[in-house]
């Protein structure tokens, strides 16, 4: 059984809940959130420098009872939603037409060097000039800034595909198709992942920045109606959701990867 | 009788480069034949004509008398390098040709299953190639050019890559498999001493271009236990195949100093 070295050895650090190790991140966050709190109340003391906690849990509170909140999140997850959808969709197509056609390669690639590279949400109060206010602009904005990280991490995915493996489904007689099944695919999907990551990243930015520069509902248009009124607590409302939608989507691109890498996750930690 | 692989004529070149020149042998049924040769002389060329991947500037190749068109299930491989697929368990590893031949039945299902175990692997199908050892990759490897049942299994320096001691353990397996199964095999090597190990026959390749220097049949008598290279004939073998082949060896290592040197 010796032979059978590496990655058998169980998850070494399975932080398990009796040891101290597993409370770390939660002591932490507790006691950050009371610092917060207790230098709001005991130092600042001025809500518009330094809202607190508490606070925050009251707007938002009397937000979600009038459905206020619903409606905001709604309108946000419905832009960012279809726009990461459609980035996604173009990323891998653009993407899988430049690792195989030198000339769309050329063509196509001094472009998505230039925009990846170029904060494009500088661009949004064109876009919206353009597109109007309402939600097609805002997802116009999400795939313009999504759609890069997407087809860059395509392209270099299909590409350093082993030369090696497509020989070898190619000696057991695969078409052209099966080849990109069962070789380019999965040999590209930890690039995918990873371009979906970044796609995710930027597309929850653009959203918010879009909404900032003109809408009607949405969390940016709640953060533009907070920091009008310097409503602190609300302002930290939109702030809070974003961070949690943030962290919840990671977490769920985490278990994508744990799905679909199932190689790479028993091979590392 | 009819060769079950013959190959007549092949030439090759890259550009200026002539890889393979006129390169004829035969192949019988249930023969082992090894092909040997210094660096760099064309034997993964060879090879890659072989599997249809790559096509010869002449000459042809047939299998039962039939010349190859492309790749197939007829042909069975093991790569120089190690080419399993990382994101498939053991198990889908050893089916992949089958899936890709659309032949994934509960009877070859049953029998590659009867193959793992036959190359000691039954417990690791659930494994991913990075959690298995080098030696156990390969033997994987050779499962998986098994498992579509074959009529010539074609293995380019399968053991390079290992440690001494597994080489020797992986090169009993080999003629353990082979004596179950008799399989046409044509195993390419620089090995000598691998060479005349395990084959009935050495085609002795000569450098610049490739060519077919000599052809020698081994009479050792089978089945060999590994003592067998201990003997007085076994190291005459090895010493005719490497007279013949030396001074190649030192002109192909002579010129890789040279293509490295600043
Ligand atoms: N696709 C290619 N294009 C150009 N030159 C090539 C190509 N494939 C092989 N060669 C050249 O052909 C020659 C023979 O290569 P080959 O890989 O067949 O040698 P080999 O006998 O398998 O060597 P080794 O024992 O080191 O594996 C080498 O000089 C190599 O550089
Ligand atoms: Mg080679």
């Amino acid at each position: 059984m010796s032979e059978v070295s590496a990655g058998v050895r169980s998850k070494k650090a399975a932080a398990s809940w009796t040891r101290p190790l597993f409370w770390t991140s939660a002591v932490s966050i507790v006691a950050g959130l009371l610092m917060w709190e207790l230098a709001g109340r005991f130092i600042v003391k001025k809500a518009l420098f330094l809202t607190t906690p508490s606070q925050i849990v009251v707007e938002m509170w009397r937000l979600t009872a009038s459905g206020q909140l619903k409606q905001h999140l709604y309108v946000s997850g419905i832009e960012f939603g279809t726009g990461l959808a459609i980035a996604i969709v173009l990323g891998i197509a653009i993407g899988f037409l430049m690792a195989t056609n030198k000339y769309a390669k050329r063509a196509l690639g001094p472009w998505v060097s230039a925009l990846y590279a170029t904060p494009t949400v500088a661009i949004s109060p064109l876009i919206i000039l353009w597109a109007g206010i309402d939600i097609w602009s805002k997802v116009i904005v999400v795939v313009i800034n999504s759609v890069f990280p997407m087809i860059i991490n395509t392209e270099a995915g299909l590409r350093s595909t082993d030369r090696q493996l497509i020989e070898a489904a190619r000696c057991f007689g695969a078409s052209r198709l099966q080849v990109f099944w069962k070789v380019l695919l999965p040999s590209a999907t930890p690039f995918l992942l990873a371009g979906v990551k970044l796609a995710v990243g930027r597309g929850l930015v653009a959203v918010v920045v879009a909404e900032l520069f003109g809408s009607r509902a949405g969390l940016g248009f709640l953060l533009a109606q907070a920091s009008d009124a310097f409503n602190m607590p609300l302002l930290f409302v939109s702030v809070t959701i974003l961070a949690v939608t943030g962290m919840a989507l990671t977490g769920l691109i985490g278990g994508l990867e744990r799905y679909f890498l199932p190689w790479r996750a028993k091979a590392g930690e | 009788m009819t060769a079950k692989l013959d190959i007549w004529g092949l030439s090759k070149s890259f550009g200026d480069l002539e890889v393979l020149k006129d390169i004829s042998f035969k192949i019988k049924d249930q023969e082992l034949v090894a092909i040997v040769g210094p660096s760099g002389c064309g034997k993964t060329t060879l090879l890659r004509m072989i599997a249809g991947i790559e096509t010869p500037d002449g000459g042809g190749i047939s299998i039962d008398g039939k010349a190859l068109k492309g790749p197939g299930p007829d042909r069975g491989f093991v790569f120089q390098q190690d080419s399993l697929f990382p994101w498939r368990t053991v198990w889908q590893n050893a089916v992949l040709g089958l899936e890709i031949d659309g032949k994934l039945d509960s009877e070859r299902v049953a029998r590659t299953r009867e193959l793992l175990k036959l190359v000691g692997l039954s417990k690791f199908e659930k494994y991913y190639p990075n959690q298995i050892s080098g030696g156990m990759r390969q033997r994987v490897n050779l499962a998986r050019a098994l498992a579509i049942d074959p009529k010539v299994l074609i293995m380019d320096e399968p053991f390079s890559a290992l440690d001494a001691q597994t080489r020797e353990i992986m090169q009993l397996e080999l003629m353990r498999i082979w004596q179950e199964g008799r399989k046409t095999v044509l195993f390419i090597t620089h090995q000598i001493d691998e060479a005349v190990f395990l084959a009935d026959r050495i085609v002795v390749l000569g450098r610049r271009p490739g060519w077919v220097r000599e052809t020698i049949d081994i009479d050792l008598p089978r089945p060999r236990p590994l003592s067998v290279k201990r003997t007085p004939e076994f190291g005459a073998y090895v010493d005719r195949v490497w007279n013949l082949i030396e001074r190649d060896v030192y002109a192909s290592v002579q010129e890789d100093i040279e293509a490295t040197a600043p």
